[in-house]
């Protein structure tokens, strides 16, 4: 290489140089990608809920706000809300209880623990429509294992997925089977990491088990619980898969969700600019939900004083 | 009189014949004039000659793909014969068989690519004013007229009419399925409609008839129910056939009309909940207590399960479970099984929906292909697949001649009512339009509820009413 070329050569390499252009090179690809298939999609559907696009219309015209509009007076729109309101509050709270529960119990170090814990996280471990389909087989009332079960002791079996009044809580059951270990294993593993001192003081200071619990042990879990929670949260409104699987949102409606009724508008009817419109109301929900409770309950550093 | 044809040609049919005549008019023709084939010399030695046109091998080393249901057995019967298809004609025919739901998106995706990657795709009946009315698939007629392009064997007129109305003639002047000449689709790879299954042994046990009356039914449910066999069954899970077959059948044989209007003149108006429709869904609800206990949350294989182990002493249902319920080696029922067409109110004909499906040539393939799919269409839907996919998978065939097959009739003596069951169906009128399916749906969640006890058959009718009403206004059909 002659002199000239190797100073065009370095001036070149020194541009690499300059700060943020590596940074930038580094991330391209990240950024490419979620450009692609973050952005991209996220405003495109927005674009979608303002028209009518339908399967049968082919391209959809710009409608403004009218799907927003039709949404908010659709009664089954707001049955759906409700649905996910009840499933999200009522599945996480059964979560959190017995998750939290759950890693106290295996703080005890009790022999053989390990094992009981290892086959406690299975079922997070399954994918959700595939927990649908075994439910639904569990709690077949012709030829369930469950229902014969409960038979074989003398009961009546309940009729699981053929009344509204028990379609929703089989249905929060499920998923609370499905995501306590999820929250067990956030909650214990802050709770492996506390330091033993604060116990030890608290014992010092004569302090009964419960109060410890209550006072010390609980606000220290906190944040650990307020993560799990949250995440738990947005993961139960989304979810989809477990309601294809196990109920297919009925029986008449009363285990159908938002994601489930966007779901069936847009790929079942093929109503693409109403079930965006859904999805953007979701989303509008579930940013209010977290803030809300972000708010509420607050995450900081030394929450425990 | 010259028509206008997919590729764009103006085409004269009566330019595109041997000895002055076309021989799909002559075929009909002889049909009409109720003289067979044999009978008439002129007529077989018109098919010689264009046997002597037919090259099988002109497409050979061509790949044609397919898309079609996988919910069904129709693709096991193709794949069963494929190696045959490539050794007459040397097309590869790729099989792609989605369930329903992901074959109707895939199914758009394509018609509405700007070229279709499948060749060949299978539709719904109920979809056939969509997507043949919507201009995707290419009209056949050229093909079908054309013998040095169709098998000398092939036999158009042997295709049952009724599953030609259904998804093979469609008059796109006025939109409407099953009117004109114009062929859009075959019927393939099965067609279909609703019979009645009874156990002749409890039957003839209690000294009954099979039920040719709503009345006899119900009389049969109550007399033939026990802790053992439930007296009759439905469809009572929110499942696509409780509003299409277990409501619709009772609601059309007792007199009532779906849709009054068109929905090109935007007075397309339900009829819901008219005096038959809420006594069709009345009747559901008052078979509850001889019903399986569960009924209402039987779908089509806890139905099927349900009759061939012998817990189902009656029921109407598709005639595609024959082949289950018939079928020895699935069925405990199956010596003692019997089939009717279905009951009707005093009056009125046994009549249920029509159902079944139809394959056609997508506009938008590559042009260079569209002779080696007419080949493969008219391979995959010729008499030789017909007849496997009865015998080896009961599947309800779409030529008279496998219906009416003596060594076929021998082995399934249910083909008689099968074939008389799609010949009386009728198309449902909401098929003409593509909320279809949605209106469906909301169909089964309203009479699901009734059933489960949620609400009475009067407002679960007019709650569907309400809803079907507003799609309907939405969609621009009724104003």
């Amino acid at each position: 290489m002659n002199p000239a070329s190797r100073e065009r050569l370095g001036t070149k390499l020194g541009r690499l140089d300059r700060p943020g252009t590596v940074v930038w090179l580094l991330l391209a690809p990240t950024l490419l990608y979620l450009a692609a298939f973050a952005i991209f999609p996220l405003f495109y559907s927005l674009r979608l809920s303002f028209t009518d696009l339908t399967a049968a219309a082919g391209t959809g015209d710009w409608v403004g706000l009218r799907n927003y509009g039709d949404l908010l007076r659709d009664p089954h729109f707001w049955n759906a809300t409700k649905n996910s309101a009840v499933m999200v509050s009522a599945s996480l709270a059964i979560q959190v209880v017995l998750g939290v529960a759950l890693a106290m119990f295996f703080n005890l170090h009790l022999r053989g623990a390990w094992l009981v814990r290892g086959i406690l996280v299975l079922p997070m471990l399954i994918t959700p429509i595939v927990v649908g389909v075994m439910w639904r087989a569990l709690l077949n009332p012709d030829w369930g294992l469950i229902n014969w079960c409960i038979a074989a002791v003398g009961l009546e079996p309940p009729n699981w997925f053929g009344s509204i009044e028990m379609a929703m809580p089989t249905l929060i059951l499920v998923e609370s089977w499905q995501w306590t270990p999820f929250v067990f294993i956030i909650v214990y593993a802050r709770l492996q990491a506390l330091p033993q001192e604060i116990f030890e003081a608290a014992i010092a200071d004569g302090a009964k088990p419960l109060a410890t619990f209550r006072y010390v042990t609980l606000p220290l879990l906190m944040p650990a619980i307020i993560f799990a929670a949250v995440f738990r949260a947005v993961d139960s409104f989304r979810s989809f898969d477990l309601i294809f699987g196990l109920s297919y949102g009925g029986p008449a409606r009363s285990t159908t969700t938002l994601s489930f009724f966007s779901f069936q508008n847009g790929f079942q009817w093929q109503n693409y600019g109403y079930a965006a419109a859904v999805s953007y109301m979701m989303l509008l929900i579930l940013a209010v939900g977290t803030i809300v409770l972000l708010r509420f309950v607050q995450i900081r550093p030394g929450y425990a004083k | 009189m010259a028509k206008r044809t997919t590729s764009g040609r103006t085409s004269d049919p009566s330019k595109d014949m041997r000895g002055g005549v076309n021989r799909r008019q002559v075929i009909k023709g002889a049909g009409a004039a109720g003289v067979t084939a044999a009978a008439l010399p002129g007529l077989v030695g018109a098919r010689s000659a264009f046997a002597a046109d037919y090259d099988p091998m002109k497409y050979a080393g061509t790949e044609i793909n397919i898309l079609m249901t996988g919910d069904e057995n129709d693709h096991r019967a193709l794949n069963d014969l494929l190696p045959e298809l490539k050794a007459e004609t040397g097309i590869d025919l790729i099989v792609s068989a989605p369930a329903l739901g992901p074959l109707i998106e895939k199914t758009l995706q394509n018609l509405k690519a700007e070229q279709s990657s499948f060749e060949l795709i299978e539709y719904l009946g109920f979809l056939t004013t969509q997507q043949v009315g919507g201009g995707y698939f290419m009209q056949l007629n050229e093909f079908i007229d054309d013998p040095a392009e169709t098998p000398p064997d092939w036999d158009f007129d042997d295709f049952i009419p009724a599953a030609m109305r259904n998804v093979g003639y469609y008059d796109m002047a006025t939109g409407t399925v099953g009117k004109g000449t114009d062929v859009y689709g075959v019927p393939g790879l099965h067609s279909g409609s609703v019979i009645y299954f009874y156990r002749k042994d409890l039957f003839e046990e209690a000294g009954l008839q099979p039920a040719s009356t709503w009345d006899e039914f119900m009389a049969a449910a109550q007399a033939l129910h026990s802790d053992d066999v439930a007296g009759c069954s439905f469809i009572g899970a929110n499942d696509f056939s409780l509003a299409t077959v277990d409501w619709y059948t009772r609601f059309i044989t007792t007199g009532g009309s779906l849709m009054s209007g068109d929905p090109n003149e935007k007075n397309f108006t339900p009829q819901i909940n008219s005096p038959e429709g809420i006594n069709a869904l009345q009747m559901l609800i008052d078979y509850l207590p001889y019903a399986p206990k569960n009924v209402t949350q039987y779908g089509f294989a806890e139905n099927v399960d349900g009759f061939s182990t012998g817990r189902i002493a009656q029921m109407i249902f598709w005639s595609t479970i024959a082949g289950p319920v018939l079928n020895e080696e699935n069925s405990l029922v199956a010596d003692v099984t019997g089939t009717a067409p279905v009951p009707a109110a005093p009056g009125h004909t046994p009549s249920a929906i029509q159902g079944g499906w139809g394959v056609g040539i997508p506009a938008n393939i590559d042009p260079a292909k569209r002779g080696a799919a007419w080949r493969a269409l008219t391979w995959v839907t010729n008499k030789r697949i017909n007849r496997h996919s009865i015998e080896a998978y009961n599947i309800d065939a779409n030529r008279t001649s496998a219906f009416t097959d003596p060594e076929l009739l021998e082995k399934f003596p249910y083909l008689e009512h099968a074939l008389s069951a799609i010949e009386n169906a009728v198309i449902i009128p909401t098929s003409r339009i593509p909320e279809f399916f949605q209106m469906n749906a909301m169909m089964n969640v309203e009479f699901n509820a009734a059933l489960i006890g949620a609400q009475d058959a009067k407002t679960a009718c007019d709650n569907v009413q309400a809803q079907w009403e507003d799609v309907l206004r939405k969609a621009g059909h009724l104003a």
